[in-house]
């Protein structure tokens, strides 16, 4: 792994109130990043610092040439912060037709006109706006003026493309058909990209690093996947929107498990905790297998019964809430509820992997999700 | 009622035969606040571009001061560049007094706060959010604001109408450092309103009214251009297509 562009120590202060601070942080070269945390948590301010928009209160930002934020001088920064492009939530497009907007940065780099002008031909085409290009761009739909601000920092060939939220004003379909084009520009030009969103959803289609940023501080980055099945904190799983977090105590444990006590029941996990540390664990629901009662379980090391409290349709799934003496979430198919005769007071029993359970520390405060008020994004 | 009939006969007659004495003074008028706006604009326009757009000590004083000059009184401008200018005064020395150049500096102080002013108003009330996205697509500090400014041209133009509205229907700084004079029986330091008060204090309502009908026109003409210009349509486009070859636009304006 190479990385693009690294941080140290970062820390950005406003008013005297501390809104970010990232001990460290590499941003891998030709990968694309994605940036998640709630309103308020200060990823904006972060891509404002990488972008050199905004400057840190302290801390050094290390680029792809090796120079270091604090040594550069007016020339260098210029060079640095032109090889890097921005798009932000709304497109803020210029009073001017679309192709002057997509040429606006050239003719800042001072670009022969003949160069530029196959550079915007070029360029709509991959958009697909050929016919758009004297159009004034305030009159074009949201997806399209975002379509737009997309090329407009595609057409510099950046080598770093900060986009800051740019599908949260977008209806559904539209989200969809940016977001291919960003994959597909991004990936055909190489372009390391840091794609901030406070919806995890929207971004791990073409996420191939996951950062999750909560309270201005940087608590996970990872593989997507990783940071899913394994959130490092309590915080983290529930800005996740991880189901079945539950409260526990490691009751008693031999080298490899430990047995911990949850609500009046309890489940096997492997984990590190000793005897009577206060844990959060995390049961993925999809790791939630039903087993009619009196059948075989597998090898799965918790088998509890279960009785149905409730079940709800959740789009292709059924999701299944059950009492296993602490409240417990699964999801089956819908062929699964007719087969086994799902329904509301009907028993089961529930199999879950020792392996497949995450144990993390226990925090008070839960999750981090009541910051969204009053911060600086 | 019938002597307004009569002036306005009277400007119809005077404007149809190209009374040279009514052409002189309507020239110079012109020149005079053509003069002033063009200098306002690029005093002012930059003023209220570093005001709108920085943070420093003393900035507060600086906007009351540029607020307190879009409303000072024409009379109180002539008497201070009249200070200023006479013999004794500070800039005595230049011999400006009495003469045109005397006129310009006067209305340029009077047109330059209003347009300074308005273009602060304007920049101030535009989303902050565009320079920082011109800045990120790696324009600097100057290319960006001059982004800001061609974003918001209307206001811009607003501000140039002000200003020159302000300079072209003002009577007494005109008067108090110009002296509305006539050089060897040439209108020389004459603009249409000082003019217009002279005819007025003569007893002469007839041709009074029939300069400031000429005044009302050229105000109104040139406003309506302004406007057109500003509100877009056929002659929007058409200085568009005048000014696109000048600043090398025309390769993506055309298509």
């Amino acid at each position: 792994m190479r990385a693009l562009l690294s941080v140290e120590g970062l820390r950005r202060d406003y008013q005297g109130r501390c809104v970010l601070r990232i001990d460290g942080f590499h941003l891998e070269e030709g990968k694309v990043t994605a940036l998640v945390g709630p309103n308020g948590a200060g990823k904006s301010t972060f891509l404002r610092l990488l972008s050199l928009l905004e400057a840190p209160s302290e801390g050094e930002i290390v680029f792809w040439d090796g120079s270091r934020l604090s040594s550069l001088g007016r020339r260098e920064r210029r060079r640095i912060s032109q090889q890097i492009a921005m798009i932000f939530q709304d497109p803020l497009l210029f009073r001017r037709s679309v192709a002057e907007n997509l040429a606006y940065g050239l003719r800042v780099r001072r670009m022969s006109r003949t160069e530029r002008r196959a550079r915007v031909e070029e360029m709509l085409r991959r958009l697909g706006l050929e016919g758009l290009a004297a159009r004034d761009a305030r009159t074009l739909s949201g997806g399209e003026a975002q379509k737009v601000a997309l090329g407009r920092a595609m057409i510099l060939r950046p080598r770093l493309l900060l986009l800051d939220e740019p599908l949260s004003n977008l209806d559904l379909p539209s989200r969809r058909e940016l977001l291919g084009l960003i994959s597909s520009l991004v990936r055909e030009e190489e372009v390391t990209a840091l794609f901030v969103s406070h919806d995890y959803h929207e971004v791990l289609e073409i996420a191939d690093r996951l950062a999750v940023l909560i309270d201005g501080e940087l608590l996970q980055e990872g593989e997507p996947g990783e940071v899913f099945a394994r959130p490092a904190s309590e915080k983290v799983a529930a800005f996740l929107g991880s189901e079945n977090l539950l409260e526990g105590v490691v009751e008693r444990r031999t080298e490899e498990v430990a047995f911990i006590r949850v609500g009046e029941s309890g489940l096997t996990a492997v984990c590190d905790f000793p005897v009577g540390s206060r844990v959060k664990v995390l049961v993925h629901p999809e790791e939630v297998v039903l087993v009619p009662r009196g059948e075989e379980a597998g090898s799965a090391r918790n088998r509890l019964p279960a009785r149905v409290l409730e079940v709800r349709d959740a789009g292709n799934l059924v999701r299944v809430r059950l009492d296993c003496g602490f409240p417990l979430v699964a999801y089956v198919t819908r062929a699964s509820r007719e087969d086994m005769g799902i329904s509301p007071g009907s028993r089961f029993t529930v199999a879950v992997k020792a392996t497949a359970l995450h144990v993390m520390p226990f925090t008070r405060r839960a999750a981090g999700m009541g910051l969204s008020e009053g911060g600086v994004e | 009622m019938g002597e307004i009939w009569r002036g306005f006969v009277e400007a119809c007659r005077l404007i149809a035969r190209f009374d040279p004495y009514v052409v002189k003074i309507t020239l110079f008028t012109l020149y005079v606040c053509s003069l002033a706006t063009v200098a306002g604009m690029v005093t002012g326009i930059p003023l209220g571009t570093w005001l709108a757009l920085h943070r420093f000590r003393g900035r507060r004083f600086l906007v009351t001061l540029v607020n307190a000059g879009m409303g000072l009184p024409p009379v109180v401008v002539g008497l201070f560049v009249y200070l200023l200018l006479k013999r004794r005064g500070p800039l005595g020395f230049l011999n400006w007094l009495y003469t045109p150049k005397a006129i310009v500096l006067a209305e340029v102080v009077l047109a330059m706060p209003l347009i300074a002013g308005i273009t602060m108003a304007a920049l101030q009330n535009a989303d902050p959010r565009l320079r920082l996205q011109a800045r990120s697509l790696g324009a600097g500090e100057l290319g960006s604001a001059l982004t800001l400014l061609r974003e918001n041209r209307l206001s811009l133009l607003a501000a140039v109408i002000a200003g020159f509205g302000g300079v072209i229907s003002e009577v007494g700084a005109a008067m108090m450092v110009g002296g509305n004079l006539l050089l060897n029986g040439e209108p020389y330091t004459r603009t249409l309103t000082t003019a217009t008060v002279l005819e007025v204090s003569q007893g002469d309502s007839v041709r009074a009214i029939a300069l400031g009908v000429i005044l009302l026109g050229i105000t109104l003409v040139l406003v309506w251009v302004m406007t057109l210009i500003q509100q877009g349509g056929w002659l929007a486009r058409q200085v568009r297509g005048v000014l696109a070859p000048l600043s090398g636009r025309r390769g993506e304006a055309a298509r």
